[in-house]
């Protein structure tokens, strides 16, 4: 009966987690008489791939494979580095609190004040509307992130592992990679979905620096949204389209979510 | 318990190895590198200017000394802004830290299905602010949006709630979009920290007789603390920065009334082109999330 | 993964491109060709441009329905007659004043042409990010098509300073939509007279409106509809309280001292009737946009509304089937939609588009020749009938072109009431900084629906607008907005 409750819980919270997306979802196959009918219609007629159609045809699908890439490639350098990172503070304690505490105060300033100076930075640089400028900006913005949240997480690792690694003859790097990167998967995958996220949804430095070129899927969406107009359809479509490939990841990457790897040979 | 560990053994850390004493600044350095680049100019840049005059008619350059800074002690608009933003912060952070943590209870042992749960719960966070503060906006709309019209049926009679618009609706109705987006976070974190935690610990416990809450309290909860605390620290700066969400769902209407701290500076920078001003808010923000964060950091033990 | 298609948004417009391209085509050849009659200011452009072949400039148009002209029909065909790339970049509306004041401050020269909403004029050209356009109109000889645009626009929405910084390009005005059907319908007459005491008629003023939408309300019950609707929405309210404001008598301002008059009795008045008639209104209507409104209406659910030019196209059906407005309801008003002046008479010319040159352009006189060859009376026509236009008629030549009248059967009407807006029509309040004001009213819209009283509101919105005014300097903000009062559109005369 358990089972059954804990069910039902999941359930529920189900629901109130997914029904918005539902929502959208359904939006994206509704006629706009559906979207704004009164009574509101809470399932299309029919579902028709119309507007999905029309996202690749006019080439703005590309915008999801613009953020995928922006996203993705910050995702996988500033966890790379922002781990080694996290690791020298952990186990060095390297530049002490001060570096710390230096670290995580780049995520404190408002984006709205460093925007324009970025731009600046990045017109100087001809940085302006290329992919490599807005992964190098998306990395920097999460390494705080990931370094703070891999400082936990490496916390949790017990250091006799590692020193049973280097007695066997690992260099430093090869218990980085064989040990510390295994050990901490858990916290590696849930870090990562999130930096993911916040490049993702990254949406004012996208809109600054980008002019055609980097359209990004926030950006994109953005323009569905006029005065004198509104394409839900689009906006909604967009969304899901934007959304998939990180459900995929997710649920895909889920098994490093195991409980309670066991010590072994190593505890006492 | 894994502190303890570390501290025990930190005095066996330094094995007899090769000179690895300059591996700790190597894996550094990138990180450092990036940081720099990114930050350092703006920062040395918005400081600057915060100094001169610079609106979108005037491109006054001269040192104007703390003109700026004076005009905000002044600028009741400002202060309201914080206030708003702290509200939010204040509620929505430890509700979401609690149900986060129930959810990644619910989670944590195997489950049929699991993976699916987990991945479809994460969703919301995924979705890009902006449209989830638009979605909710036709969710909440009077007449083509669901809930309205699902209250209007458990109530019997049509219910006329003007969520985005009514001062007494608007805050719920931002908290529970905000709630709605980012609990999957805290639980998806949560849940990644409960499951590194060494299961013959539990079991030992349990089989001394030990409830769940002295598990928790005793076991679990230490040992996800520090993922936990950074977890808080993140998601409480994050909203003390909130934007996208709440401009798209109330545009920090009606009035000002859910205008946030970055809504404003928003309108302030972007909108009227008070560059000098802007930046003089920046700095008030930088410093008092400074002063807050440190004090965080030191109280939860942070930095040890 | 995901595939990238190359081609923009075309299909089906590529018949009508077709047609547009070689008719265009023609037409420039013939022009010249010929030796002795003066061409047209297009030909004109074209033939000017020849020498820039190959470059290519870039434009800031706003983004979605708008951007589909540029895209798919004409940049283009100014690339077939002249060789040059027209990049479009495409920016949400509400960005556009940013990005290009950021591009003009951090001095890039990205963008060669622009889009600019005539308010914005006098803060873009006195922060200098638009070029002056006086000696262009000189040299390409476009002072007498110029001339030809609906005075209006013409007057109000070009110049700032007696110095030309843009050409109106969009004759953006508020427009009264009713059922003519409802209006017409006898049982509903008998009602209304039995109700009221008076006949029923489209209301000439603001008095007449609450009483006739209150009453429809009423009678039209039993059908699911209502007397009327609006889009209430603070941004969009904000025009409409600037229009009423000034049809009631109001002045923003004193001359003399510059001290912000919004708070007189008439803005009392006009805040309170807002108020009471959304009474009459669907429940929830503080809550619409553009689109809400207009599916209300598309849905036959109201009997009255006030909006831009595009509803009345769609009501009719026109365009509706291109794939671009896919996201418009369908109209189930077809024929039944007749158009009049917004109460008091004298609509609101709420935005509209103009196009500027930016002065960091590093091509200035192809950007230059590109957007007199948008704006010309051959290609203007053109673009104002594509089906997916947002643009709207704004030559005195769109108004009685038998084209455009052949498009549906109402069109005439329509257009007739359309160059009588653009006649009487009110301009945007534009000083220096005018989005500080806006705001102000923006904000103050939103107080009233979540139920401050409206003397407050006004108090608190006038002081915010002396206190904007003290900071810009007060003789500063006189002068220009003696300049603006000035003009034939800024009060109904």
């Amino acid at each position: 009966m358990v089972i059954l409750g804990r069910y039902l819980l999941a359930l529920s919270v189900l629901i109130f987690f997914v029904f918005p997306i539902y929502w959208l979802f359904a939006i994206s196959f509704k006629t706009p008489e559906e979207i704004f009918h009164f009574p509101p219609v809470w399932y299309p007629q029919k579902i028709q791939f119309a507007n999905y159609w029309v996202l690749f045809k006019d080439g703005d699908a590309t915008s999801v494979w613009n953020s995928f890439i922006l996203a993705g490639s910050s995702t996988i350098i500033a966890m790379i580095l922002g781990t080694i990172c996290a690791y020298s503070l952990v186990r060095f304690k390297t530049g002490g609190e001060n570096f710390a505490v230096w670290i995580i105060s780049q995520r404190l300033m408002p984006p709205i004040a460093i925007i324009f100076p970025i731009f600046l930075l990045y017109v100087f640089f001809g940085w302006v509307d290329s992919y490599g400028g807005l992964i190098l900006l998306y990395t920097a913005f999460n390494l705080p992130y990931v370094i703070w949240m891999m400082r936990g997480y490496i916390e949790d690792i017990p250091i006799e592992l590692e020193e049973s690694a280097l007695v066997d003859g690992c260099s430093r790097w090869a218990v980085l990679w064989k040990v510390v990167f295994p050990m901490a998967r858990a916290g590696l995958f849930a870090t990562a979905v999130f930096t993911f996220v916040f490049a993702w949804n990254e949406f004012i430095f996208a809109l600054v620096l980008s002019r055609t070129e980097v359209t990004t899927y926030t950006v994109q969406v953005t323009h569905y949204f006029g005065g004198q107009s509104n394409f839900w359809a689009k906006i909604a479509a967009m969304s899901v389209l934007g959304t998939v490939p990180v459900f995929i990841t997710v649920a895909t990457l889920q098994r490093f979510l195991v409980r309670g790897i066991s010590m072994g040979a190593v505890k006492g | 318990m894994a502190q303890s560990f570390a501290s025990v053994s930190s005095a066996v850390r330094r094995s007899p190895q090769m000179p690895d004493h300059n591996f700790r600044y190597w894996i550094i350095a990138p990180s450092v590198f990036l940081l720099l680049l990114i930050g350092l100019f703006p920062l040395i840049y918005a400081f600057v200017v915060s100094f001169q005059q610079i609106t979108m008619t005037d491109y006054d350059t001269s040192f104007a000394g703390l003109v700026n800074y004076q005009a905000l002690f002044s600028d009741q608009r400002l202060w309201e802004s914080i206030l708003h933003t702290i509200v939010i912060t204040v509620i929505a952070l430890p509700v979401e830290l609690i149900l986060g943590l129930a959810l990644a209870y619910l989670f944590l042992e195997k489950m049929y299905g699991k993976q699916i749960f987990i991945s479809l719960i994460v969703l919301p966070t995924v979705i890009s602010p902006i449209v989830s503060g638009a979605t909710w906006r036709l969710l909440f709309d009077q007449r083509y949006g669901p809930i309205n019209q699902v209250l209007s049926w458990i109530a019997g009679r049509e219910v006329v709630m003007l969520w985005t618009i009514e001062p007494i609706l608007v805050y719920p109705a931002i908290l529970i979009c905000e709630i709605w987006q980012w609990t999957p976070f805290m639980f998806l974190i949560l849940l990644a920290a409960l499951s590194s935690v060494d299961k013959s610990l539990t079991e030992a416990a349990e089989l001394d007789g030990a409830g769940f809450w002295r598990i928790f309290l005793k076991i679990e909860l230490p040992a996800i603390w520090p993922v936990m605390a950074i977890a808080i620290l993140i998601r409480g700066v994050d909203l003390f920065r909130i934007f996208d969400m709440v401009w798209a769902l109330t545009g920090g209407g009606p009035g000002t009334y859910t205008e946030t701290i970055s809504i404003y500076t928003y309108v302030q920078g972007f909108r009227q082109f008070e560059t000098s001003y802007t930046a003089a808010i920046a700095f008030l923000i930088v410093a008092l999330m400074s002063f807050v964060v440190t004090w965080a950091i030191r109280r939860m033990g942070l930095a040890k | 993964m995901v595939a990238m298609s190359s081609g923009k948004r075309e299909g089906r417009m590529s018949l009508l491109k077709k047609i547009a391209l070689t008719a265009s085509a023609a037409i420039v050849t013939a022009g010249l060709t010929s030796a002795a009659w003066a061409e047209s200011a297009a030909e004109r452009a074209v033939k000017e441009a020849q020498k820039y072949k190959g470059q290519t400039i870039t434009i800031v148009w706003e983004a979605g329905l708008q951007s589909l002209d540029p895209l798919n029909f004409s940049g283009p065909l100014w690339e077939k007659l002249t060789g040059i790339k027209v990049k479009v970049v495409e920016v949400q509306t509400a960005e556009m004043f940013t990005k290009i004041m950021q591009e003009y401050r951090a001095g890039t020269g990205a963008y060669d042409a622009l889009n600019v909403i005539p308010a914005w004029m006098p803060d873009l050209a006195n922060a200098g990010a638009l070029e002056v356009l006086d000696p262009y109109v000189q040299k390409y000889g476009y002072g007498d098509e110029l001339q030809k645009i609906a005075a209006t626009y013409r007057d109000n929405q070009m110049k700032v300073d007696g110095k030309i910084f843009g050409f109106p390009d969009d004759g953006d005005v508020f427009v009264m939509y009713y059922r003519k059907d409802v209006f017409g319908d006898a049982k509903v007459q008998e009602a209304f007279k039995a109700k009221t005491g008076r006949d029923l008629a489209v209301p000439k003023n603001w008095k007449d409106f609450g009483e006739t939408g209150a009453a429809l309300t009423e009678i039209l019950k039993p059908q699911n509809m209502y007397g009327a609707a609006f889009f209430r929405q603070p941004p969009y309210t904000m025009f409409m309280f600037q229009e009423r404001f000034r049809n009631e008598g109001g002045k923003f301002f004193d001359a003399e001292s510059m001290k912000a008059t919004i708070n007189s009795d008439v803005g009392v008045k006009v805040l309170t009737e807002m108020r009471n008639e959304n009474k009459f209104m669907p429940p929830g209507v503080e809550q619409w946009g553009f689109v809400e409104n207009l599916a209300a209406f598309m849905a036959g659910q109201t009997a009255m509304t006030i909006s831009w030019p595009p509803y009345g196209r769609w009501a009719a059906g026109y365009g509706t089937d291109e794939k671009a407005l896919s996201w418009v309801p369908k109209s189930t008003v077809a024929g039944k939609v007749g158009y009049a002046m917004p109460p008091g008479g004298h609509p609101e010319l709420a935005a509209g588009f103009a196009l500027s040159v930016a002065s960091t352009s590093k091509n200035k006189d192809a950007a230059y020749l590109f957007i007199q060859w948008l704006n010309s009376e051959d290609i203007s026509l053109q673009r104002v009938k594509l089906p997916t236009a947002l643009r709207d008629p704004f030559r005195d030549s769109h108004f009685t072109d038998p084209g455009y009248l052949a498009l549906w059967p109402d069109a005439k009407d329509y257009l007739a009431a359309l160059q009588a807006g653009s006649k009487s029509g009110l301009l945007d309040l534009s000083l220096l900084q005018t989005d500080k004001y806006e705001e102000v009213l923006r904000q103050a819209i939103g107080k009233l629906w979540a139920g401050e009283d409206p003397k407050k509101i006004l108090d608190a919105a006038a002081g915010e607008w002396d206190a904007i005014t003290k900071k810009i300097g007060v003789d500063k903000q006189k002068a220009v907005y003696a300049n603006w009062a000035s003009k034939s559109g800024a009060y109904p005369q």
